[in-house]
């Protein structure tokens, strides 16, 4: 027994330093781990720029001078700058020189304070989309100064401003904010599982099929090894290497998460050790199945190439229930979690979301994937033993 | 010592070994002799435990290498009919890989190892990467590392195939040295130079079957050919015509 964990630490030993001596391999490894944090942080950095953009509202104003109560409130709002308007709004509107302008009438005062309806101008160009959500921004923003004047006058006189608000529509959202963070942090479970299936790819196929189509496989089975000690070596070496470039994903998505600027997202949470923890509990044992699946299909494959294809449809398993959530939602079902990859997948999401689910999920969704995985290295061993395999067809 | 006893292996309904038996023994030079496809490799690759005859015995020393493979891989050193190395690794690693696997360890692996690489003249390459290697010194790291664990029989499936005459040189002057070193050698070729300079005794194999072995003047006079080449031809003709 400890003669043949010596040996399997041996086969791990060389298959490792074979492939990290192999620059491609090694930057196939490092570039499928950054792959996903630096994506990541182009997306988000988007996204909340564009959030900022539309916070941040420049209005310009005609006839600033006939309501600076008005101008005045506008400017106490947050990211609101007020500026004097162009002479030609419509032009200038038209010449995309301005996405909107407010402009106000000459009789406000008098209007104002008559209380007659004054008529207050937003000129926007409803063709062009980009600038749809600044206009509506300066709208609501009128429409809530519009609001409290209503409700003071009303107040003024005798009556509650309750009278003429036969509605109160109130929205009450259920998710935390968390949550609402994680559907759009959804790619960040999918990078993960797809680093598990990229780190340790290279090993998988090129300590197998590689070694074969090398003619290198005949004489390491004449040393005197069971073939279960090399099939689990190779396996252990591709899983360490998967396990690794897991680590280097997920750790830096979640140093991602915490430079950029989420509160502009309205996420209001902060990711922190305890996160990483909880997805890497969830993902490592994937590192153990991801690499198993890929040893088997290459050691079953005819040749390198063969070998490589097969590789080429995996990808697409894990890929799936990432990109099925993305479009609609998967409402998860304690079914799913033991599940390889969509209950991996479910997990992590839940981690990020904030809400990880109890140990035993884990253990559950860890001994299925770990069982799979011992299986598939059985698997290997009968395929080591036979005489076609060693000596090809 | 090897001994071989009515050994059978089907392919299908091709009979690639077909009843061989033989004796190689210890500080001697077996050869076996045939045309390609006469069952050389299959022979070999029996005994070294990689396929499961469907009838026969093989004992390497006094181990039974049907019932335990793994127990005769240790007693063996063997030069496979394809031997792929690793691009990425050194001459030496590729000792060292396959000496830890055997049980070899530490001040011993280095040791055998160095002593190996000095004998096949290899020292000046053996902390290169095997990538650019030329296909004779391809074929030493081969050999070195299937003698690291210091075995006592030797299995070197056509050795001198496609080498230059200095490489063959080499494998024969290591050939000759195992055999002094009072080892078993067995090993395999179609060339007829190859076995009439180096062995011992010729089992000479076509068609699956043993149809002659001896010493090379036994064959020559059971022949009655001058030439070992032209007894090869004619034991390699008592056959019936078939399988190949």
């Amino acid at each position: 027994m400890t003669r043949a964990v010596a040996q399997a630490i041996i086969v791990v030993r060389k298959e490792l330093r074979d492939a990290f001596r192999d620059r491609r391999s090694t930057y196939s490894v490092l570039l499928g781990s950054l792959m996903g944090p630096v994506l990541v942080g182009f997306i988000l950095n988007g996204v909340a720029d564009r959030q900022r953009e539309v916070q941040d509202v420049t209005i310009p104003i005609v006839g600033m001078a006939h309501a600076p109560a008005l101008v005045d409130w506008l400017r106490q709002q947050a990211g609101v700058e007020v500026v004097e308007g162009p002479s030609d709004p419509e032009a200038a509107v038209r010449a995309r020189e301005h996405d909107v302008v407010v402009v106000i009438p000459g009789d406000y005062a008098t209007r104002f304070r008559a209380s007659r309806p004054v008529e207050i101008r937003v000129v926007s160009d409803g063709s062009r989309n980009v600038t749809r959500p600044r206009v509506q921004r300066v709208r609501t923003l009128l429409q809530r100064y519009n609001a409290e004047i209503a409700a003071l006058r009303l107040v003024g006189r005798g009556i509650s401003p309750a009278v003429v608000q036969p509605l109160q529509l109130e929205d009450l959202e259920v998710s935390s904010a968390q949550q609402r963070a994680a559907v759009l942090l959804n790619f960040i479970p999918l990078f993960i599982v797809l680093a598990a299936f990229t780190g340790g790819m290279q090993i998988a196929t090129d300590s197998t099929a590689g070694e074969r189509e090398r003619g290198s496989l005949e004489p390491l089975l004449v040393n005197p090894a069971p073939r279960a000690v090399i099939a689990s070596g190779k396996w252990l070496a591709a899983a360490l290497s998967s396990m690794l470039s897991v680590c280097i994903t997920t750790t830096l998505c979640v140093a991602m998460l915490r430079v950029l600027p989420l509160q502009d997202l309205g996420i209001r949470f902060r990711l922190g050790p305890g996160h990483v923890a909880g997805l890497l509990a969830g993902v490592l044992p994937l590192c153990l199945l991801a690499p198993a699946i890929q040893a088997y299909l290459a050691t079953f494959a005819r040749s390198f190439k063969e070998a490589q294809s097969y590789m080429g449809f995996l990808i697409m398993v894990p890929m799936l229930p990432g990109v099925l959530s993305t479009v609609y939602p998967i409402a998860s079902q304690p079914w799913m979690y033991p599940v390889p990859m969509l209950g991996h997948h479910l997990l992590l999401a839940d981690v990020l979301g904030g809400k990880a689910p109890g140990p035993m999920v884990f253990v559950a969704s860890a001994g299925v994937t770990v069982f799979a995985s011992l299986a598939l290295v059985r698997l290997i061993t009968a395929l080591l033993s036979r005489e076609r395999i060693i000596f090809g067809r | 010592m090897i001994r071989v006893e009515r050994l059978r292996k089907h392919f299908g309904a091709v009979a690639a070994v077909d009843g061989v038996s033989f004796e190689a023994p210890d500080g001697a030079v077996t050869g076996l002799l045939g045309p390609n496809g006469a069952g050389k490799t299959t022979t070999l690759r029996m005994l070294y435990g990689l396929m499961r005859p469907d009838e026969g015995r093989i004992h390497v020393d006094d181990v039974d290498a049907v019932a335990n493979p793994q127990a005769a891989q240790a007693r063996l050193g063997v030069l496979p009919d394809v031997s792929g190395l690793y691009p990425r690794l050194t001459a030496r690693e590729h000792t060292h890989y396959f000496g830890e696997l055997q049980g070899v360890s530490g001040g011993r692996l280095r040791e055998r190892t160095d002593a190996l690489l000095a004998l096949l003249d290899m020292r000046e390459v053996a902390d290169r990467r095997t990538a650019g290697f030329s296909h004779g010194e391809r074929t030493k790291v081969a050999l070195a590392r299937a003698l690291v664990h210091d075995p006592r029989n030797v299995l070197l499936d056509e050795p001198t195939n496609g080498l230059d005459v200095m490489s063959t040189r080499a494998v024969r002057d290591i050939i000759r040295r195992l055999r002094a070193e009072g080892r078993t050698v067995v090993f395999s070729s179609h060339v007829m130079q190859e076995v009439s300079a180096l062995c011992d005794r010729i089992i000479v194999i076509a068609h699956g079957r043993v149809v002659a072995a001896g010493t090379p003047d036994e064959l020559r006079a059971e022949t009655g050919q001058e030439s070992l080449e032209d007894a090869f031809v004619a034991l390699a003709g008592l056959a019936p015509e078939g399988v190949e």
